[in-house]
């Protein structure tokens, strides 16, 4: 377990890790860069917010105006909801003040008044929620239709020896999102094992984030699709992340969502000792 | 003297291997050292979705 993103990268490169989670336009940027990894899979659809101190005077996306917001990195989609929203709002992108802060640490920023707002992804909106202090201004579904955020990137060299494992990996996550998609108790059985032996988060917050509602983070699809991926690769060009333009066969390798297109859910019900 | 090098030796040995039980990851080192061909692969993830 990492607690920022660009700690996961420089493990990846450095091939201390052979896979990872991150968020999609850092795994782009990589791959623009010559890094040979490529993105495999979705880790979730929605599940980020921008949020305002609950009793604050940020009403409204204009009242951020001049104000400052924390995001998680420059190659977040965390960041380029920001910039989508500003253009829907006929606003400008010197309108906010952008600051990076590791995803830990901002709902104790926004608590203490060192940012006016952060964009991020769950469980930190949940967070700032139910500890009192925060309010969640938007969803980003409001501005940005199928957001994705997080994306399972392997390294390339793994996926040429070893593509059977990186498949086993990818059918596991294709189950486990269709697991939890089959209802509130599925989601809450796997917020208490989460919170307790992966993130060592509260299972409270982790419930909250995964049912309030109960589709604020989404498991299904979670195959890449072109269109999505070209939106990410148009706003971080516009945005000055990315210099070049990129295919998406590039930094995109679909074979292994569709070998799991077929699978199913884990015969698992929540609270059963074993799993089938 | 020889009585005070026991008791500090062994509470020394007791914290080494509290400290091996506890903080150490002997999957994730043994995994490290293993050829490439026979590693499981290592997945990095944050607490944050």
């Amino acid at each position: 377990m990492f607690q920022g993103f660009p700690e996961i990268k420089e493990a990846l490169m450095s091939n201390r890790m052979q896979a990872a989670f991150m968020v999609a336009p850092m795994a782009i940027a990589l791959r623009a860069q010559g890094v040979p990894v490529k993105i495999v899979y979705l880790g979730h659809r929605y599940g980020s917010a921008v949020v305002v101190r609950k009793n604050g005077p940020i009403r409204s996306f204009a009242d951020l105006r001049g104000r400052v917001v924390a995001i998680p990195s420059r190659f977040s989609d965390e960041r380029l909801i920001i910039f989508k929203a500003l253009a829907d709002n006929r606003m400008n992108p010197t309108d906010v003040k952008l600051v990076e802060m590791a995803p830990p640490d901002v709902a104790g920023a926004l608590a203490a008044g060192a940012i006016d707002a952060f964009s991020m992804g769950e469980p930190f909106p949940s967070q700032a929620e139910m500890g009192g202090y925060g309010r969640v201004l938007f969803h980003a579904r409001k501005y940005w239709p199928d957001y994705i955020s997080c994306v399972l990137v392997v390294r390339q060299d793994v996926i040429d020896s070893k593509p059977e494992a990186v498949q086993t990996l990818v059918d596991g996550i294709a189950r486990s999102g269709l697991w939890l998609e089959k209802g509130r108790a599925h989601r809450e059985h796997a917020a208490d094992f989460v919170g307790r032996y992966y993130y060592r988060q509260s299972p409270a917050l982790l419930r909250w984030a995964l049912t309030n509602p109960i589709d604020r983070v989404m498991y299904e699809p979670l195959s890449p699709r072109r269109k999505d991926f070209e939106l990410i690769t148009r706003l971080m060009r516009q945005t000055g992340v990315l210099d070049h333009d990129i295919a998406f066969e590039e930094y995109v390798d679909t074979r292994f969502a569709e070998g799991a297109r077929n699978e199913t859910s884990w015969k698992y019900e929540a609270g059963a000792g074993s799993s089938q | 003297m020889r009585r005070t090098l026991i008791i500090t030796g062994l509470w020394i040995a007791a914290i080494t291997a509290a400290h091996m039980m506890l903080n150490v990851d002997w999957g994730v080192l043994i995994n490290d050292r293993l050829p490439v061909g026979r590693r499981k692969l290592n997945v990095a993830y944050i607490p944050v979705t």
